[in-house]
């Protein structure tokens, strides 16, 4: 019997397991039944959830079980109780070593993506990024993890194998969805609790202090139901005042101003107002671009809006296969009309 | 105090080519530094400016042709420059990679106090990189730094900022850090600052200097390897407005604030 294992991330504050957790452990359910259909000797699996912490929520482990967990292992100590990833990645270490598996998955938050290059590495394994596919393959007689992701700034799509076990993979919230009906919520004889015997004192990195920074200027595109971007195509005739234009028209309307790479980099829009790979990563009920080209760079932080109208006077434009609503024209005399209606 | 700052040259991701069978044109794409990689630069700039008897030494990993991110970092103030470059090297994930540059930092710097990097490559996009070197060489790591608030010999310390948390930790060297947000000011180089870098040898490294076999490193040496690649297709069902265009996004607009 093969182990499929999930590494579940708790909230130091309340002990429940983040979304992201349920997520993964849908996905590695559906690897399982996937396997079954595989014609290979060892097709069967299990999936275990792994938590370190020290106190965990029961309703959490519930929930775990529900969206298709077979065995929960909670990995308990006291030293647990920490911002460490040195600590958790050697207490891994310490349960893995007798308890091995075939296919680790991890949450690419950011401490998950800390955490799970260490744990690799000590492993001599491979780790695979940030994947949006995973599927089980079968491949000189054995079951392999296809994991694919994002390359070259989304240009590419790339699928990688792992050649040892285990077979690690990490994967962003919200790739997957959680089902709560693979599982059931018995408890009984499926949930474990693990004492570290050699627990981590660590000494190297000194935690001096932790606060709550909210930059005046971060902005909250987290709670933002209509978000406005503004393109290259708003600069043409080589003046910003459109920029502002736009700005104005978002705040009569309650909706966010954001931008793209380009009028950022060319210093007419600042920085916290960047949608794409390397801003900020969006999804309001609606999305208008304005004079946006469409490079794949802004697209992979706004396609998944609910609803995208794109307005740019180029008709071939790239923006367009990714909207909901085409628009064919001067986005500037848009915004003009726009705002005769506020 | 010497400090090593690690370097990469990758695509410019907004000029990617593509070949007729929707391959990467990689002959014909332009290259340039890391970005994050150019905030590392500043940072150990900035504390070599603040103590006396501070080494930098600038280390990239690539091709001859990134013998131009290694100059660069000189041109902005570092005082070495280590190019390992072999075709042994190619290939390499970021678990190999990080083994050769965990390699040549003990085989080659030795003695070293804080390793610098950026927090992620725009190519590969996995920061990865930077954790696994810290695991090979045994020492702490910090990454997601936004600030370094001092270093010397003994201890550095930063912030980190994830999410909207700011941790500010105490960390005792060697270790390493990877930063994710630049100086308020970046220092481009002048021309005397290329000048003074053409004169700086730079110690180009192959594999055999490092005791790596071709099982090691590259493809072979690479726990993880591409199955296939891909363009990613995208189709939606688009409809076009062509007649009463700002009523109707008004309209869009107000269904949305219902």
């Amino acid at each position: 019997m093969g182990k499929i294992a999930v590494y579940l991330e708790s909230d130091l504050n309340n002990n429940t397991l983040s979304d992201v957790s349920y997520e993964l452990i849908t996905k590695a359910r559906q690897l399982k039944i996937s396997a079954k259909e595989i014609d290979c000797e060892n097709n069967d699996f299990e999936v275990v959830g792994i938590v370190l912490c020290k106190n965990i929520d029961m309703d959490s482990v519930r929930k775990a079980f529900l969206a298709g967990l077979d065995y929960f292992v909670h990995i308990k100590d006291e030293s647990l109780d920490t911002f460490s990833q040195n600590v958790f990645s050697l207490s891994f270490m310490e349960y893995f070593s007798s308890n091995p598996c075939e296919i680790i998955l991890f949450p690419a938050t950011p401490y998950g993506r800390i955490l799970a290059p260490r744990i690799t590495t000590m492993l001599d394994v491979g780790l695979v990024a940030d994947c949006t596919g995973l599927e089980l393959i079968k491949k000189n007689e054995n079951i392999m993890l296809a994991a694919t992701r994002p390359t070259f700034g989304s240009e590419l799509m790339a699928t990688i194998l792992s050649k040892k076990n285990p077979q690690c993979a990490t994967v962003r919230p919200k790739t997957f969805v959680a089902d709560f009906t693979l599982g059931s919520d018995d408890i009984s004889n499926r949930f474990f609790e693990y004492n570290l015997k050699y627990p981590i004192n660590e000494t190297r990195v000194k935690l001096l202090r932790s606060f709550f920074e909210k930059e005046k200027n971060d902005v909250d595109f987290d709670n933002s139901k209509i978000i406005l971007a503004a393109g290259y195509g708003l600069y043409m005739g080589k003046n910003p005042e459109y920029f502002d234009k736009l700005k104005k028209l978002a705040d009569k309307i309650n909706a966010k101003f954001g931008a793209s790479r380009k009028v950022v980099d060319l210093n007419l829009v600042s920085k916290e107002y960047q949608i794409g790979q390397t801003g900020s990563t969006v999804s309001p009920d609606l999305y208008i671009t304005f004079g946006i080209s469409g490079a794949v760079q802004h697209v992979v932080g706004m396609k998944n809006s609910k609803k995208i109208i794109a307005i740019n006077s180029d008709e071939k434009a790239e923006i367009f296969k990714y909207a909901d609503y085409k628009i064919v024209a001067d986005a500037k005399k848009i915004i003009d009309e726009l705002l005769g209606y506020f | 105090m010497n400090i090593i700052v690690c370097v990469k040259q990758v695509p410019d991701v907004d000029d990617i080519k593509w070949t007729k069978d929707n391959n990467l044109d990689r002959t014909n794409m332009l290259s340039r530094l890391n970005q994050n990689d150019e905030w590392a630069i500043d940072y150990a700039v900035k504390i070599k400016k603040q103590f006396k008897d501070v080494t930098i030494t600038a280390l990239s990993m690539g091709p001859m042709q990134a013998m131009d991110v290694v100059k660069y970092a000189i041109a902005k103030g570092a005082d070495k420059g280590i190019l390992l470059s072999d075709k042994l090297f190619s290939g390499s994930d970021t678990y190999a990679t990080a083994k050769i540059l965990a390699c040549a930092i003990s085989k080659i710097i030795k003695d070293y106090d804080i390793v610098l990097t950026g927090q992620i490559a725009s190519d590969g996009d996995t920061a990865q990189t930077p954790v696994s070197l810290a695991q090979m060489l045994d020492i702490p790591d910090v990454t997601n730094v936004v600030e370094i608030h001092n270093a010397d010999k003994n201890a550095a310390i930063v912030s980190q900022k994830i999410n909207n948390v700011i941790n500010m930790f105490e960390v005792s060297t060697p270790c390493l850090i990877a930063v994710k947000k630049p100086l308020k000011e970046t220092y481009k180089p002048k021309i005397d600052d290329y000048i003074r870098a053409q004169d700086v040898l730079v110690n180009v490294v192959n594999a055999g200097q490092l005791d790596l076999k071709r099982e090691d490193i590259g493809i072979m040496g690479s726990p993880t390897m591409v199955y296939r690649a891909f363009k990613p297709e995208f189709s939606k069902n688009t409809v076009e407005i062509k007649d009463n265009i700002s009523k109707q996004i008004v309209e869009l607009m107000l269904k949305v604030n219902e």
